[in-house]
């Protein structure tokens, strides 16, 4: 069965900071092989999940289990790849070319005394592989584009052979047809590779073909099956409290 | 010029000074790197609050400067992570807080004396064989500690978050570097003085940085400039007997105007 093994299970999430409710109440479950997505208004207490779930933030209360282990007893943070909201704003001057920030993949994986073995290099190079960025290997990634510097944060997320991918508005910074370029990525990733993704984004119309489950985060959390039917105006404008008006990109005509 | 080595004095410093350049200038990476420049120049001024107890008690100023370096970084690591405190505001509350504290020290002693000048700007005659065994065995510990932890430290320093989520032992390596930062400092200041050693740490780095090359490269190229440097510096301390700090740290602001303009967009 596809959707087995259970990676992340919340249980009753709270967060709650000088008296206000950034998050009520939060449950569900993502297992293997899932292509989550979670929209929601800016505010709404997205980012706050995921940086509870990556153990960045302390819930007020409630569970969190990765790999059925609970959060502090989690060690294999190997296991998981984050692309964090600020990935493409890169500082220009710091000295790294694309292909040390694949490498820094796998510093964790491979321990504090060992050299860079057979294997580091393999992933490192099947990473940029991947994500089409082996021409720029030896390039600095402050002179790279907003959407070349995002494939480089995602390979090097990649590079620890993740099960999950975890990214935070990852099209910041990223002209369109970088955007473009990037879901269809994502979704080959998830088809070929099986690897689970998760993540959150404001382009509600573009990700309705391919993710199987959206969540909405507003304080509190729905979970909706049917992405698509949950994109409907209406919804999406008592979401965000405006008049919305989703936009479906068909990918395969452009 | 190589009558100059003809004494001992000047090999001692020598072998000091070039030791120095190489620990001042790896740490300094991740100094600058970890937007860390202003501690170095703050753990220097604590060091002297050590240089003031040893002079004054009459014990081994190094030794003492090391423990109160260390003493130092520990408080400041602290307060950044238990209170809501600005970090650049601490670290001149602590900078100025120890200025003042050593100089007290000093002068209820009635240690303010050329001694106290050699610590202050670094003198290439003040240098012993108990400094240089101490640089060498102390400072070998502590590039030991940079070289083993380099690409952590490294990625840490790109985004500390995501070296976090990675299962980095972020606050573990923190804590560490700024331990290893505060002996590099206050082992170096008889031969850069304490308030010249935060130059030597972060100048040949922002320098190297003016050349846009991946970090192995800045390093390398970071580690030429300070050795160089300190060469150069100290031979013109020698020469014209000034104080071999500001010799050194002149040099390296020399090469940082360079590498400025022929790096130039």
């Amino acid at each position: 069965m596809k959707f087995k093994v259970p990676i992340f299970d919340v249980k009753n999430l709270n967060f709650i900071v000088r008296g206000q409710t950034i998050l009520q109440d939060i449950s569900f479950k993502i297992f293997e092989g899932e292509y989550i997505a979670i929209i929601g208004p800016n505010g709404g207490g997205k980012t706050t999940l995921i940086r509870m779930l990556l153990g960045l933030q302390q819930p007020t209360s409630g569970e969190i289990k990765i790999f059925g282990k609970k959060l502090k007893e989690f060690k294999e943070w190997y296991k998981i790849g984050y692309v964090p909201q600020r990935a493409t704003l890169v500082d220009e001057n710091f000295p790294a070319t694309v292909e040390d920030i694949v490498k820094m993949g796998r510093i964790a994986k491979r321990g504090i005394l060992a050299g860079i073995s057979k294997e580091d290099k393999e992933m490192v190079e099947d990473a940029m592989i991947k994500m089409d960025i082996l021409n720029l290997r030896d390039k600095m990634v402050g002179t790279l584009s907003g959407g070349q510097r995002q494939r480089v944060m995602i390979a090097r997320a990649l590079a620890s052979c993740p099960k999950i991918l975890i990214l935070d508005e990852p099209n910041t910074g990223v002209d369109m047809v970088s955007q473009q370029r990037f879901y269809t990525l994502l979704a080959k990733l998830n088809k070929e590779e099986n690897i689970t993704i998760l993540f959150i984004t404001h382009d509600i119309g573009v990700i309705a073909d391919d993710i199987g489950r959206l969540f909405t985060i507003n304080q509190k959390a729905t979970i909706c099956n049917d992405p698509k039917k949950m994109l409907s105006c209406e919804e999406v404008s008592d979401l965000y409290g405006i008049d919305a008006h989703a936009l479906h990109h068909h990918k395969h005509e452009h | 010029m190589f009558e100059m080595f003809e004494y001992d004095f000047m090999q001692r410093a020598f072998v000091a000074g070039l030791f120095i350049a190489v620990l001042a200038s790896i740490s300094g990476n991740f100094v600058v790197l970890r937007r860390y420049s202003l501690m170095s120049e703050t753990l220097a001024h604590s060091a002297l609050v050590g240089v003031a107890v040893g002079l004054v008690a009459g014990y081994n100023p190094l030794w003492v400067a090391v423990g109160v370096a260390i003493a130092s970084a520990w408080l400041i690591e602290y307060l950044r992570s238990a209170f809501s405190l600005y970090s650049d505001a601490i670290l001149a509350i602590i900078l100025s807080g120890s200025l003042a504290i050593a100089v007290i020290i000093v002068s209820l002693g009635g240690a303010f004396n050329n001694s106290l000048f050699s610590y202050l700007f670094g003198s290439i005659l003040s240098v012993t064989n108990e400094d240089v065994m101490t640089i060498v065995t102390v400072g070998s510990l502590s590039l030991l500690f940079l070289l083993l932890f380099s690409k952590e430290l490294y990625f840490i320093a790109y985004d500390e978050e995501v070296a976090k989520t990675s299962g980095i032992k972020v606050k573990f390596l923190n804590f560490l570097l700024v331990t290893v930062v505060a002996v590099i400092i206050a082992l170096s200041i008889r031969v850069v003085g304490s308030l010249l050693i935060g130059a030597l740490m972060v100048i040949p780095t922002v320098a190297a940085l003016q050349y846009r090359v991946g970090f192995r490269s800045t390093m390398l190229i970071s580690l030429f400039f300070a050795l160089f440097s300190v060469i150069f510096g100290m031979s013109l301390s020698y020469y014209y007997s000034l104080p071999s700090g500001a010799t050194i740290v002149l040099s390296i602001i020399v090469i940082f105007i360079i590498s400025l303009i022929v790096n130039k967009k």
